[in-house]
């Protein structure tokens, strides 16, 4: 193996960023595609590629750093800059929505009656379901710490139990908006108001089953003592992004479901 | 606010990979957890239970207002007509609910 004078990783080639362009690419039109001729086949061929793309690179990264020692405390630290300015990124995305829903109900249109929610709209009760959903993501905020304490002081059994708890909390609240979204009153097509609300809380939801797959992806390789009491970086990743999640989900109960009823 | 002490959170565990937290311990989080977190879950969970009870079941009001129950392009699933999550007794059409068979 050649020695190398610096710190830094030098990737070998890998066909997965390719295979992951291509799987947007075949995603992007294959979604148009589907709306204009109603077939799924480019769709269906780009999500494919997106799950095999996800499972091989990952397993690679996990092979580098973990077997092969590739993470070095200069990578590390690249790799915790890039965790968040990737999550700052998603703020930004999830901003653009506030921003709509924001521009629709502070000065409703003559249209929807002048009033916000608009006139027909009847809008969940948000100390119903809501507040349990508001519950479940503060409590998971709280087990995906205990289980980072418990990763830092290297107590595997209760990290292996928080990490679990946290992936069940996870899971509740994905079940619970489901069931939520089949009883609402009002659809994704009763203008802007569905039109905002599943959007917004659609995109949370998306980003909610992946911080769960996220934690399910920690646990895993937790079992396989893959993580040292302070070297564990996807685990940090993992609870930064679950945080972000919890957070999202705050602002949109505040605005969406508290102030927008 | 929220947002900002998140990312000074962020922001000490980027400048201290390494280092552990000090003052909270995992059994501090562990008692959070299953005496303050997991009970304000019950609690809502019971809240939820109970005001459900109280819910009438009847089907709202239709009124065929037109800023409603958009269809500028059919989706592409089933008839066209339906949103993903449609439920026939809460959900009307365009042109009223649906008739129960």
């Amino acid at each position: 193996m050649a020695h190398q004078a610096h710190a830094y990783h030098m990737v070998d080639p890998s066909p997965w960023p390719l295979t992951g362009a291509i799987s947007a690419l075949l995603m992007t039109s294959g979604l148009a595609t589907w709306f204009v001729y109603k077939t799924t086949t480019l769709l269906f061929l780009g999500t494919t590629l997106l799950l095999l793309t996800m499972f091989q690179w990952w397993r690679l990264i996990i092979r580098e750093s973990t077997f092969q020692g590739h993470h070095t405390t200069p990578v590390q630290k690249g790799l915790r800059y890039g965790m968040v300015l990737f999550i700052t990124s998603e703020v930004f995305f999830f901003i653009g929505f506030f921003w709509a829903f924001y521009h629709s109900s502070l000065a409703p249109a003559i249209e929807l009656g002048g009033l916000w929610p608009p006139t027909g709209i009847t809008p969940l009760d948000p100390f119903e379901v809501p507040l349990l959903n508001t519950a479940v993501p503060l409590a998971s905020g709280v087990t995906v710490t205990w289980a980072h304490h418990s990763i830092m002081e290297g107590a595997r059994k209760p990290a292996l139990q928080s990490l679990t708890l946290t992936v069940l909390l996870g899971l509740y609240f994905t079940a619970l908006q489901a069931m939520e979204y089949y009883e609402a009153p009002f659809t994704l097509a009763d203008g802007v108001y569905g039109c905002t609300f599943f959007v917004a809380t659609g995109f949370h939801g998306l980003h909610v089953i992946i911080g769960t797959t996220f934690s399910m992806v920690c646990l895993l390789p937790h079992t396989h003592y893959h993580f040292t009491s302070n070297h564990h970086f996807g685990f940090d990743a993992a609870a930064w992004y679950w945080h972000f999640v919890a957070v999202v989900w705050l602002f949109l109960y505040i605005s969406i479901y508290w102030w927008g009823s | 606010m929220l947002q900002r002490s998140y990312l000074t959170q962020v922001w000490h565990q980027l400048s201290s990979p390494a280092a552990g937290h000090g003052e909270k311990s995992a059994k501090t989080w562990k008692m959070l957890t299953f005496l303050v977190a997991l009970p304000g879950v019950g609690v809502c969970m019971l809240n939820t239970f109970l005001k459900a009870q109280h819910h009438s079941h009847e089907q709202p009001e239709f009124v065929p207002y037109s800023h409603l129950r958009i269809r500028s392009k059919r989706f592409p699933w089933g008839d066209g007509n339906k949103t993903l999550f449609h439920n026939p007794h809460v959900n009307a059409l365009p042109g009223g609910y649906e008739s129960h068979e």
